[in-house]
């Protein structure tokens, strides 16, 4: 039975509840705006990071690194994506 | 068919291996995807006009059982592909039905927001933020249905044939998909709902 619970998925899972307890600060603490974003922020991103890495096996094979240089290139573009698009329409710049 | 037995059922032929890396690629093209619909919502989510604004329709309770049921339902599918390389049918099947229900369970949450949104005067019509909110949880709602149709045929498929490569690689791939999505609803728990309610 106990084979079928690796350590690893049952560490990772209990990680991801803790960020999720952890974002939920900025709802139930009073932060201020950017200590609540940079919560969030960091947050999210490892959870991301943890699912890719614990959840999809994306480093376990031989294209390893360009399964990772994909996403996270990928994840760039969104990124300049999304902050250049806040920076001309709300930031006013 | 050539099956390097050094390496996991799902990645050993050339084919498997190739199928997986050409699923990261989809992976990647639809990180792209969320990104555009995130770049509207938070240009358009003070675009309230006057209908409701996210600190005004936004509960706490409902999101936060989503967000539980769907990072429980990608732990138990990792669960089931651990299952699947240790050659467990059974115990594998049994995860992923689990996975299903907890998906299933997520979409009938999410259809009550949706429901309760509209009593409450939040229509896709009502103004530029309710529009780009329920495009956002619509199309990753509308994944995870798709994943539920996709991963209930998976299951009949591997009732039928049992574990072989061609099955363990659509079962890796699946588990793939819904690991992303529940990325993606991090995101949206994050930037969304809690940002929304801050």
């Amino acid at each position: 039975m106990s084979e079928l619970f690796p350590r690893k998925q049952i560490m990772g899972f209990v990680f991801s509840l803790s960020l999720t307890a952890v974002a939920l600060a900025v709802y139930f603490l009073h932060l201020s705006f950017a200590i609540g974003m940079f919560v969030l922020v960091v947050t999210a991103f490892a959870q991301a990071l943890l699912q890719l890495v614990v959840f999809m096996h994306a480093g376990e094979t031989k294209d390893k690194w360009i399964i990772y240089g994909k996403v996270y290139f990928m994840i760039t573009v969104a990124l300049v994506t999304i902050l250049g698009t806040l920076l001309i329409f709300l930031w006013d710049m | 068919m050539k099956i390097d037995h050094s390496l996991p059922l799902e990645y050993s032929t050339k084919q498997n291996d190739q199928n997986i890396f050409g699923f990261w690629v989809f992976l990647a093209a639809e990180i792209m995807l969320f990104a555009t619909l995130f770049t509207s919502y938070f240009t358009l989510e003070h675009r309230v006009g006057n209908g409701p604004s996210g600190s005004e329709i936004f509960e706490i309770t409902p999101v936060l059982i989503e967000t539980l049921v769907l990072l429980t339902s990608s732990f138990t599918i990792g669960l089931g592909i651990h299952a699947m390389r240790i050659g467990k049918q059974k115990a594998m099947l049994t995860f992923f039905a689990i996975t299903l229900v907890l998906g299933l369970g997520f979409l009938g949450f999410e259809i009550d927001e949706f429901i309760t949104y509209i009593h409450e005067g939040a229509t896709l019509q009502t103004s530029a933020f309710t529009a780009i909110l329920m495009m956002t949880l619509g199309t990753h709602g509308a994944h995870v249905t798709f994943g539920l149709f996709w991963g209930a045929g998976i299951v009949m498929q591997i009732k039928k044939r049992g574990l072989t490569p061609e099955t363990t690689n659509k079962s890796f791939i699946f588990s793939l998909y819904w690991h992303f999505l529940d990325v993606v609803w991090i995101f949206i728990f994050s930037f969304i709902y809690l940002k929304g309610m801050m």
